[in-house]
């Protein structure tokens, strides 16, 4: 055979081969490939609500809604509504704001998010507000507490003012000048030293003092909200709607009387007011507009805080795929009240991950009521990806970032400062000075739960709660990770089980714990270790 | 209407444009969709760098120095009114693009320009101002070369024709009532020769910009308390005529499109 012949019969075999196998074997199949129903948007990190082990996590869009998906080895996948509108989702991504480096870091990085908080080198914010639980006793036993506070429990903690003092010490030092800091609890107004601590706060360099409460003590004793208003506290006030069902449901009470008169006696001491709504979907979102307009009109209120009900904690049964999320708040408000807003009068905040939260101004003049972003192109100044703001323009892009933050406390002089500055963008520069004592603030939190929880989220959060062993621990972390529970047992020394979502997928495996929140029926073993040789699972808070 | 002759409206609504008023009122974005849509526009006619555009009713010069800046094209912006022009040669010297943007003073039904000398051509909230639009659209496919695009965003009207309550709409609103329906755009650009590529329906843009001009008139109003009598009537007037334009794009009476065609030979 010569040498040509050899390299025929080689080239020539395999096709030889395709041909006598291709048109018998390879029969066109009837069977037609199917696309997937979603779009895959991002790959990120998450944890399982039933364990807490931290896991791989998929967000994809469907349905115009974006969800984030994730399995856990133990216990199965588990999928939750993130935002209601992907377009919206999908353009906020734009107002996103390089992150602050913080004076001081607490943490060193060795597991990676969230299980290093915190904050840690590569947490990318420094924090716009801390949050100081003084206790964790409330005088109300509400059925949705994402802090799992109440009457009746075993294991109360009560922080002292030397702890405090640390506390605020600790904030300072990572924030140099910090912006807000926000005494919660439990109930903070039940707290037999919160004078004190308010004027230890005051006597740091801290611009804002805010008191989250439920309003109780405000309607009973005028005393003390004159000595809150005397030390320039803002007030945060529980203000969940106007049906009986709402106060019943959410709060096991009608606190509608009690609420009246604490917004009463703040107007009359002259204190301002932020109406923090919880809101759940089927049970408070038809009262959206009527809290906006009633807060527009009532003298002592300068802002609304809607926040969807976080299911960490203790929380009424609810579907994860069907959840009320950011998108869903802003819509429902401007479908309730069109004469005043659309949805484009609402902007992601961009200090931290503008998905987390969005806000709108008001102008408030006469019956007018003239959102703040209608009259400046908002996005010349706030889309940090095209970044197309002028040198002359900087002045306006740094007073919309005081206004667009986590600290912005509506009512205060910073507020009316940064508005009147916003009003060189009018073209009118008096336009906004004039009306700025009068501006008021929405804005939309959506926080995480332990089936929403996204690392990518989570890496930028500017909300932290400050521990008494000196951490600034991300608000969505802290009730979503196991650091709620952990800073709890060791404050009180009795052991607090993992807490577990109240998701209706999960029914079978629930059961009561001591505070009303629900427990895994045979509590998981915690996994000392991590797991080996896996790309999905990691290990565990210890 | 009150202004009968073509002419009239013309002069009207250029000088009305150009007015501190309608800046205050309409920000810098003289059009819906604002610079957002300007960039789909021009993503839908193809720029590329180098090529020749033109803006007819370029205005103060915004959309012009947008495509230079950001598409690296040149750009002759032609307008009806003197001092917009004036404002926007000004606006491209101070933005040191002389070179590569200028505006003259011309009629869209007549431009000032040869047969096939245009790569791209856009016109922006303005084609309802035209009187004579198949005149126009015939100036707008003269002057592509083959092969080049015009982009139209403008203002649509339902099968009804201009709502009843806008049609006596005074000074630079009362441009709306030249408006035409989606199809008959089309239609007046297929008969002079151009293909549509593309049709979209932006009357989202619409709502908001009267949002903005609701905003805007009830801001001037808060701010003018003390002033003349006249001028909060006015401001009273138009904030009923916005309520009445809100309302229509709601019902779909008003609407908002962009239409792109393409010179094929």
């Amino acid at each position: 055979m010569t040498m040509m012949a050899r390299m025929m019969r080689r080239v020539s075999s395999p096709a030889g081969t395709r041909r006598r196998n291709g048109p018998d074997r390879a029969e066109p199949s009837r069977a037609r490939k199917a696309d997937r129903d979603e779009v895959f948007l991002e790959y990120t990190k998450s944890i399982c609500p039933v364990c807490k082990v931290l896991v791989d996590g998929q967000v994809n869009v469907r349905d115009d809604k974006v969800y984030l998906r994730k399995r856990c080895r133990e216990h199965g996948t588990f999928e939750a509504l993130l935002y209601g509108d992907a377009g919206m989702y999908m353009d906020s991504l734009r107002f996103n704001k390089p992150g602050t480096i913080p004076l001081t870091l607490q943490t060193e990085t060795v597991e990676g998010c969230p299980l290093d908080c915190g904050l840690c080198p590569e947490h990318k914010q420094h924090a716009c507000l801390g949050i100081i639980e003084l206790n964790s006793a409330c005088n109300l036993d509400c059925p949705i507490c994402f802090a799992d506070s109440g009457i009746h429990h075993p294991d109360h903690y009560s922080l002292t003012v030397a702890q405090v003092e640390e506390m605020l010490d600790v904030f300072v030092a990572s924030e140099g000048e910090a912006e807000v800091v926000m005494f919660s609890g439990g109930e903070p107004t039940i707290h037999p030293r919160l004078l004190e601590c308010i004027d230890r706060a005051r006597a740091k360099p801290i611009r804002h003092v805010v008191l989250n409460t439920n309003g109780i003590r405000l309607a009973r004793d005028k005393g003390f909200a004159t000595a809150l208003a005397e030390r320039d506290v803002s007030i945060y006030l529980q203000f969940d709607g106007f049906k009986e069902s709402t106060h019943l449901q959410i709060r096991g009470r009608d606190l509608r009387g009690l609420k009246q008169r604490a917004l009463e006696n703040c107007a009359e001491a002259g204190l301002t007011v932020t109406l923090v709504p919880a809101i759940e979907r089927g049970l408070n979102d038809d009262e959206l507009g009527a809290i906006v307009r009633f807060g527009i009109e009532h003298p002592a209120v300068r802002s609304v805080a809607f926040q969807p009900v976080t299911h960490s904690g203790r929380h009424v049964p609810f579907d994860p795929m069907n959840r009320i999320t950011n998108s869903d708040v802003i819509h429902g408000l401007c479908r309730q009240l069109p004469e005043w807003l659309r949805p484009s009068d609402f902007f992601p905040v961009p200090c931290c991950f503008p998905t987390c939260r969005s806000i709108t101004y008001l102008l408030l003049a006469g019956d007018d009521v003239i959102p703040v972003p209608r009259l400046l192109n908002m996005e010349n100044y706030m889309d940090y990806v095209a970044n197309r703001v002028l040198p002359e323009e900087q002045a306006i892009r740094a007073a919309l970032e005081r206004l667009w933050s986590s600290s912005a406390v509506a009512g205060t002089a910073t507020v009316a400062e940064q508005l009147q500055c916003a009003s060189c963008a009018t073209g009118v520069p008096s336009s906004l000075a004039d009306l700025a004592d009068t501006a008021f603030m929405v804005l939309v939190q959506d926080f995480q739960d332990p089936y929403t929880l996204n690392v990518k989220q989570l890496m930028k959060c500017c909300v932290e709660e400050i521990t008494p062993d000196g951490r600034l621990i991300p608000f969505c972390a802290y009730n979503s990770v196991g650091y709620r529970e952990q800073v709890r047992e060791r404050l009180t020394g009795i052991a607090v089980p993992d807490v577990i979502p109240n998701a209706n997928t999960l029914a079978p495996l629930l059961a009561d714990s001591a505070h009303g929140s629900k427990l895994a029926v045979e509590e998981p073993e915690r996994k000392r270790e991590p797991a080996t040789a896996s790309i999905n699972l990691g290990r565990r808070l210890q | 209407m009150s202004l009968q002759t073509a002419a009239d409206v013309k002069s009207c609504c250029a000088a009305a444009y150009s007015s501190p008023a309608a800046a205050f009122l309409l920000d810098d974005s003289l059009h819906p969709g604002g610079a957002a849509l300007t960039r789909r526009l021009a993503d839908a006619v193809e720029l590329r760098s180098g090529q020749r555009v033109l803006d007819v009713a370029s205005g103060r010069g915004t959309t012009a120095l947008l495509l230079a800046k950001e598409y690296a094209v040149a750009v002759d912006g032609v307008d009806l009114s003197d001092a917009s022009v004036r404002e926007a040669t000004a606006a491209a010297q101070h933005a040191g693009r002389a070179a590569s943007v200028a505006f003259h003073l011309a009629d869209a039904e007549q431009l000032p320009f040869d047969d096939g000398t245009v790569d791209a051509l856009v016109c922006e909230c303005s084609w309802c101002l035209f009187p004579d639009k198949a005149q126009a659209a015939a100036e707008f496919a003269r002057v592509l070369r083959a092969g080049g695009r015009v982009g139209i965003a403008d203002v649509t009207v339902g099968p009804a024709g201009v709502p009843d309550g806008l049609a006596e709409l005074p000074a630079w609103i009362a441009c709306l009532a030249g408006a035409r329906t989606t199809e008959e755009y089309v239609g007046l650009l297929t008969a002079a020769g151009l293909t549509a590529t593309r049709v979209e329906d932006h009357r989202d843009a619409l709502a908001e910009l009267i949002g903005r001009i609701q905003a805007r008139l009830k801001l001037a109003r808060a701010l003018s308390k003390s002033g003349a009598q006249q001028e909060t009537h006015a401001m009273e007037r138009g904030l009923v005529l916005a309520a009445r334009a809100a309302q229509a794009v709601s019902q779909g009476a008003l609407g908002y499109c962009l239409i792109v065609a393409r010179r094929d030979r």
